[in-house]
């Protein structure tokens, strides 16, 4: 079953109660976002989706906050930060830790269908093996799952290995096979094979930063993708380790992101902290009914986005696009701002 | 240019004189260009820097304690400012210079505008200035680099660290020759005091004059210079207290939208990630905002004082009894503590009981950003000279 189904205003009458109980739920389990809360004078009632009170994504970097005793945490999920910042650190219970690799996997499938299909990873095997997993390592890691019969388009030592490649489309290339890679890399290593990928459904994420640098958009990205590996079926998304499991969806045209049914944006206003109209940018705050075991269910991103339409794309909701990141809040000063930073 | 060419040119030539006139007819000279209408209006910061080197301030400079001892220079002088202070470095140098030293700055690579300016003005001056004062006053860029730092830290007299406690580690890993000093200006932070019956009583004129004045103090380095207030502690009953903190903080939003004084977006979350973060660790009980560039926090208590920096224009308010409160909650980093509503002896008393262990300055509000040659609790021209004993 889709979860590509709700029309907006269906979203909201479904997401509302849901996400307001679960406001409640860490108010009541979760001291440090009590506190918050209190000072803000969040008090509900809510009426919208846009109305619930968000939480900076960056406090998961500075602050522990869970919503299950300690002893019922099952698993730590960390991001890594950026040089001399602390890691998020997510917090899952038994139960949270099963359900976001479900709804991943219910999400995934709008685009790959119901079976495992046969997946080429586009990085090397030593992402996955190095012993302090990066980032990058992890993302591959968990995007695994979803495949089977694995193949590296990299070696060991990060050359392209086309012969595995080809090996791989020997075996799986008569039918549609998952490739999964960092959009950067996608785009950097899959063209150079030469090799016809036309049966491939490629998922990538990542960010676009690095190819902003090299003045590559969405639009270019897909063109050249397939005019050179005959690849049709692309598919970004943009999701963060603070909402596990909540991923937002490319859809096949490549017109724009979508929300899960159990997930939408709301874009904001940095000025006035309102919600942006259709068309203007701001920053990006992800809700999500995945975060039970910590308060991640409305999260201020520190990304600009912008909606491009509502119930007006291939899938119905909000459809959006990633901007960029906002930069890193400098000051002036007597003492050198990375000592604040670590401060 | 090799390091050692360097310190070789400036150590050359003739002596120069604490209050050298060649030095006093530069340095005034530069004053006055920086004083120009066109550099004022692009950069006010420099006006005040000016302001700082007319004639009559370099005078009253050099007219300090006499008696049975001649000062003379120290001698070659190095000196470190921090990178995003852009005219921190000026005044450091120039009492350095008016003192009859010999000046090597390092300026950051990282300088920003201001700095550039500053620089293109000094080689201006310098143009119409004796040769010895081109020779002996240097401002060189380099990038990180050891190897100058530890030639330049070998062959000085003075060391001079501004920047913070990272600078003034890193610096001092490079040996001093065994005569030489180091004078460090690290990490500080800067609080207000208000006697909340004080502003209550105040005219609206005095009110308005005051949250100028503090919006100035706190706005102009982003809050971020180590004489910004952040912590803005409240005298009186807790009635009288909550009062006054509403109508400051409103007077103080509608002085900060008169100067434009505004915060972009990431500076808008950072402020939410701070705030939030000081209410999860329960310090803080309210927050609020007014607008991006104002927010106010309310303290669980007085000695929940944050001393770290919290974004442009974050404010964390707390209620104290008395002033001699105070002496229970400074710490040695307090620099400055801007104040409103105190006589002169109460001021004292708090000084008294303080011993040295923390604030450095007590000023009306609206002067914490006044340099003085007196800083951070030295006297810097005392620093800059060595005292001869000349008894007859």
């Amino acid at each position: 079953m889709s979860v590509f189904t709700l029309a907006q205003g269906a979203k909201e009458a479904v997401l509302l109660p849901e996400l307001v109980a679960l406001t409640e739920r860490h108010r009541r389990a979760c001291l440090p976002y009590r506190r918050i809360l209190d000072a803000i004078g969040a008090v509900g009632p809510y009426g919208r989706v846009a109305d619930l009170p968000w939480l900076p994504v960056r406090l998961f970097k500075t602050h522990e906050l869970r919503s299950v005793p300690e002893s019922a945490v099952f698993r730590v999920l960390t991001s890594s930060g950026t040089t001399g910042q602390r890691p998020s650190r997510v917090y899952l219970d038994r139960e949270a830790a099963a359900a976001q690799p479900r709804m991943l996997a219910a999400t995934l499938r709008a685009v790959l269908g119901g079976r495992r299909l046969p997946m080429l990873i586009v990085d090397s095997r030593s992402v996955v093996r190095d012993p302090t997993l990066s980032a990058r390592g992890a993302g591959v890691l968990g995007m695994m799952n979803f495949g089977r019969d694995h193949a590296f388009v990299l070696d060991e030592g990060g050359g392209l290995d086309a012969e595995a490649v080809r090996g791989f489309l020997a075996r799986h290339g008569g039918a549609p096979y998952l490739i999964f890679g960092f959009t950067f890399m996608a785009w950097s290593h899959l063209r150079e094979l030469g090799l016809d990928l036309s049966q491939g459904v490629l998922i990538h994420s990542g960010g676009w930063k690095r190819l902003a640098e090299q003045a590559v958009d969405n639009a270019t990205f897909r063109r050249r993708l397939g005019e050179e590996c005959g690849l049709r079926r692309i598919h970004d998304f943009y999701g963060m380790v603070e909402q596990i499991g909540t991923v937002f969806l490319e859809g096949p045209d490549g017109g724009g992101l979508y929300c899960p049914d159990f997930a939408d944006v709301v874009i904001r206003d940095p000025e006035t902290w309102q919600e942006a109209p259709v068309g203007v940018p701001g920053l990006i705050e992800v809700v999500s009914t995945l975060p039970t075991s910590y308060p991640g269910h409305v999260l201020l991103t520190e990304d600009l986005g912008v909606v491009h339409g509502v119930d007006d794309g291939v899938w119905p909701g909000k459809r959006f696009s990633v901007l960029g990141r906002l930069p890193k809040a400098e000051a002036r000063g007597c003492s050198d701002t990375a000592a604040w930073a670590a401060a | 240019m090799a390091v050692g060419t360097l310190v070789g040119q400036v150590r050359e030539g003739e002596p120069l004189a604490v209050g050298d006139e060649r030095i006093r007819g530069f340095i005034a000279e530069f004053g006055r260009r920086l004083l120009s209408p066109e550099l004022a209006r692009r950069h006010p910061e420099l006006a005040s820097l000016g302001f700082f080197l007319r004639p009559s301030e370099l005078a009253r400079i050099l007219d300090g304690p006499r008696g049975d001892h001649l000062r003379a220079p120290r001698g070659l002088v190095f000196h470190v400012p921090p990178a995003n202070v852009d005219t921190v470095f000026v005044y450091s140098w120039a009492l350095s210079a008016l003192m009859g030293n010999r000046n090597v700055v390092r300026l950051s690579p990282r300088a920003g505008a201001v700095a550039a300016t500053i620089t293109r003005t000094l080689q201006e001056s310098l143009a119409d200035a004796d040769p010895v004062v081109a020779a002996t006053q240097r401002i060189v860029t380099y990038d990180r680099s050891d190897a100058v730092t530890a030639a330049l830290s070998a062959a000085c007299d003075l060391r001079v660290i501004w920047g913070g406690d990272a600078t003034v580690d890193e610096i001092r890993r490079h040996p001093l020759a065994p005569h030489a000093r180091d004078l460090t200006f690290p990490d500080r932070t800067s609080f207000a005091v208000l006697r909340a019956a004080a502003w209550l009583s105040a005219s609206a004129a005095t009110r308005g004059a005051v949250a100028d004045g503090f919006a100035n103090d706190a706005y102009w380095f982003d809050q971020a210079a180590c004489s910004s207030p952040r912590t803005v502690y409240w005298v009186g009953s807790p009635a009288d207290c909550d009062t006054a903190r509403d109508g400051f903080t409103a007077c103080l939003a509608r002085a900060v939208a008169q100067r434009g004084w505004s915060v972009d977006a990431a500076m808008a979350v950072e402020k939410r990630v701070a705030t939030y973060g000081l209410a999860a660790d329960g310090r803080a009980s309210a927050i609020d905002f007014h607008g991006n560039a104002l927010a106010s926090v309310t303290l669980a208590g007085p000695e929940a004082a944050p001393r770290r920096w919290l974004g442009t224009g974050t404010f964390a308010h707390a209620r104290i009894e008395g002033l001699g409160e105070l002496a229970g909650l400074v710490e040695r980093r307090d620099q400055t503590m801007t104040h409103f509503g105190f006589v002169p002896a109460e001021l004292e008393l708090l000084a008294g009981a303080l011993g040295g262990r923390g604030v450095d300055r007590m000023v009306p509000i609206g002067s914490a950003l006044s340099f003085h040659r007196v800083w951070d609790g030295v006297e810097l021209t005392t620093e800059f000279t060595r005292l001869v004993t000349v008894i007859a």
